[in-house]
């Protein structure tokens, strides 16, 4: 089955209150052209999972998209703190579900395994699970023993972004594989933008790099630089004097509408031009 | 600084915190602190240590602080891939160790990374509780380093536990997981004080007790007996991590304002220089 879409058909299938899991790693391999699209568009009250989260979370938290996030970690890594979700833990504007890496990757893994919950000792002893109404403290029904059950999450959505597709919905993935993988099984529908679309032939090539199976990708889009200004190795390195330049607009009001109007409120290929086109991406971030 | 001028300061808290390290374990690296005491254990106190170049990938591989290039760092030194899955499975099973560097520890080793201030209503809303939560319930030895030893960030009681230290937070966990070593610019501190409380182990040169306690929230326990001097880098440590660092990537986590935001664009323009010059282009993908 011929899979290929637009970003746009992407978004139009994202239902407002839906509940988003979105694939990479704070700066890196990030799906940011589905994410600016669905931060431009309409939707509303979208419920965000993330294990690590960055840039993704944070515009989408800036342009007003989100009711809650359920993440692990949203930051900036080197660069320093997520600005727009600094701001809205601060202001309580939105809903927040602290969890941990594991325990997002357990919630994803219980989803796919049919079971409401896996219990872990993660957590036990501090305050994420005093401030986290999903988890459970339990016994365990053999010693008696304390343990957390983490509930499952069941994505509507999974948005990742690999390094090469085909068609079909197959995805290779060459650097840190994150915890797509998961996302991509867990949810009902998962959409993937890629680099390049490989023919399946070529594609099968990578053997084992072959991390997402087309039983579970529901559409597919081709967009070069489509986690920029994340990283996506071994393709290209995060543009950090891009993540700067966010960073500073997002500090004034007048400067986050420079930024959206210039980087969010256009399609791909104009945020290409943008940044002065893909040759001089080539030359900044090509490693 | 109170440490002898001669020395420099991040030399000795890296060879101190690779004097920590031992066995056949993953080492994380997660900063450049973290990942040069890796590289410098290796190299000269647990060769069977097996290190990697990213927080979830790349293991055996010679680590090189960067900003951007960890993942790239894997491929051209052909790293062995790992997934989160292997990641969290060495954690769960004690083959794991990290250095962490949280924003707050208190005098039970409890370590917060998630907010100033109250959760729900934050002062400043940091960056989530990551996977500290997994190796504060796991791990049999946890690692610790602060590179400001300030009253701030070394108090009472944190404001959030990210991670569980000792006393009421081992409700429910054994003994795995508990605070075992603390490193900061003044000296070595472990938890063998009463209830698991942090006790100084050794001081730098020049550092007084006094000092520590004006500069600690609460008053560290100290033991009797004379306090040991902490054991300085040789020449031969503080050439491997010179030789290991050539852009001093380390030194961006001493430094703040517009000194900082000037190396680290110095670093960031140079590293993919760097990269190359240290390991030609024999990654799996031939480019």
């Amino acid at each position: 089955m011929d899979k290929r879409m637009s970003i746009d058909e992407v978004v139009d299938r994202i239902p407002s209150g839906g509940l988003i899991a979105i694939g990479g790693s704070s700066i890196s391999r990030k799906p940011m052209a589905l994410v600016r699209a669905l931060a431009r568009s309409d939707k509303r009250d979208l419920r965000i999972i993330v294990d690590v989260g960055g840039p993704d979370v944070d515009l989408l938290l800036g342009t007003g998209r989100v009711g809650e996030v359920i993440y692990a970690f949203v930051g900036f890594e080197v660069l320093g703190l997520a600005p727009h979700f600094r701001r809205a833990r601060q202001s309580q504007t939105v809903r927040f579900q602290e969890w941990t890496e594991y325990t997002v990757m357990a919630g994803l893994d219980a989803a796919i395994k049919r079971v409401p919950f896996m219990p872990t000792h993660a957590t036990l002893g501090t305050d994420v699970l005093r401030v986290n109404p999903s988890f459970k403290e339990i016994r365990d029904p053999f010693t008696e023993q304390p343990i957390v059950a983490v509930p499952a999450l069941k994505p509507d959505v999974a948005l990742i972004h690999v390094n090469y597709a085909d068609i079909q919905g197959n995805g290779v993935i060459l650097g840190d594989g994150h915890v797509d993988v998961l996302c991509a099984k867990a949810a009902k529908d998962t959409y993937m933008s890629c680099e390049r679309l490989l023919s399946s032939e070529e594609l099968q090539r990578f053997g084992r790099d072959v991390q997402i199976l087309r039983v579970y990708s529901r559409g597919v889009v081709e967009a070069p630089w489509g986690a920029h200004p994340t990283g996506c190795a071994p393709d290209y390195r995060t543009d950090v004097r891009h993540l700067q330049d966010y960073l500073r607009a997002s500090a004034s009001e007048e400067g986050w509408h420079q930024y959206e109007s210039e980087f969010v409120t256009v399609d791909h290929r104009q945020y290409l031009e943008n940044h002065g086109g893909a040759e001089e991406l080539v030359s900044r971030l090509k490693v | 600084m109170p440490i002898d001028p001669q020395l420099n300061v991040d030399e000795v808290i890296i060879t101190t915190m690779a004097r920590q390290l031992s066995g056949e374990m993953l080492v994380s690296s997660v900063t450049a602190f973290g990942s040069l005491a890796a590289h410098l254990a290796k190299r000269r106190y647990a060769p069977d240590l097996a290190v990697l170049s990213t927080p979830e990938s790349g293991m055996d591989v010679t680590p090189m602080p960067t900003l951007t290039l960890g993942q790239f760092l894997t491929d051209v030194q052909q790293g062995i891939p790992l997934t989160m899955e292997d990641i969290f499975d060495a954690i769960f099973t004690d083959h794991f160790r990290i250095w962490i560097n949280p924003s707050q520890i208190d005098q039970y080793g409890n370590t917060n990374i998630t907010c100033i201030g109250d959760w729900y209503r934050p002062k400043v809303a940091l960056v989530g509780a990551r996977g500290i939560p997994e190796d504060t319930s796991h791990l049999s030895e946890t690692f610790y380093y602060i590179l400001n030893h300030s009253p701030r960030a070394v108090v009472a009681r944190v404001d959030f536990k990210s991670g569980a230290g000792n006393g009421e937070s081992r409700h429910g966990l054994d003994s795995h997981g508990a605070p075992s070593v603390l490193v900061t610019d003044l000296g070595v501190f472990d938890f063998t004080g009463p209830d698991g409380t942090m006790a100084v182990r050794s001081l730098h040169p020049g550092v007084t007790v006094e000092e520590v306690q004006q500069r600690t929230g609460f008053p560290v326990y100290v033991p009797g007996g004379e306090i040991p001097l902490t054991e300085l880098p040789s020449p031969e440590d503080v050439r491997i991590i010179r030789d290991a660092d050539p852009l001093e990537v380390r030194k961006l986590e001493l430094m703040s304002g517009p000194e900082a935001a000037e190396k680290f664009v110095a670093i960031y323009e140079r590293e993919r220089q760097a990269l190359h010059a240290t390991y030609p282009r024999v990654g799996k993908f031939g480019r």
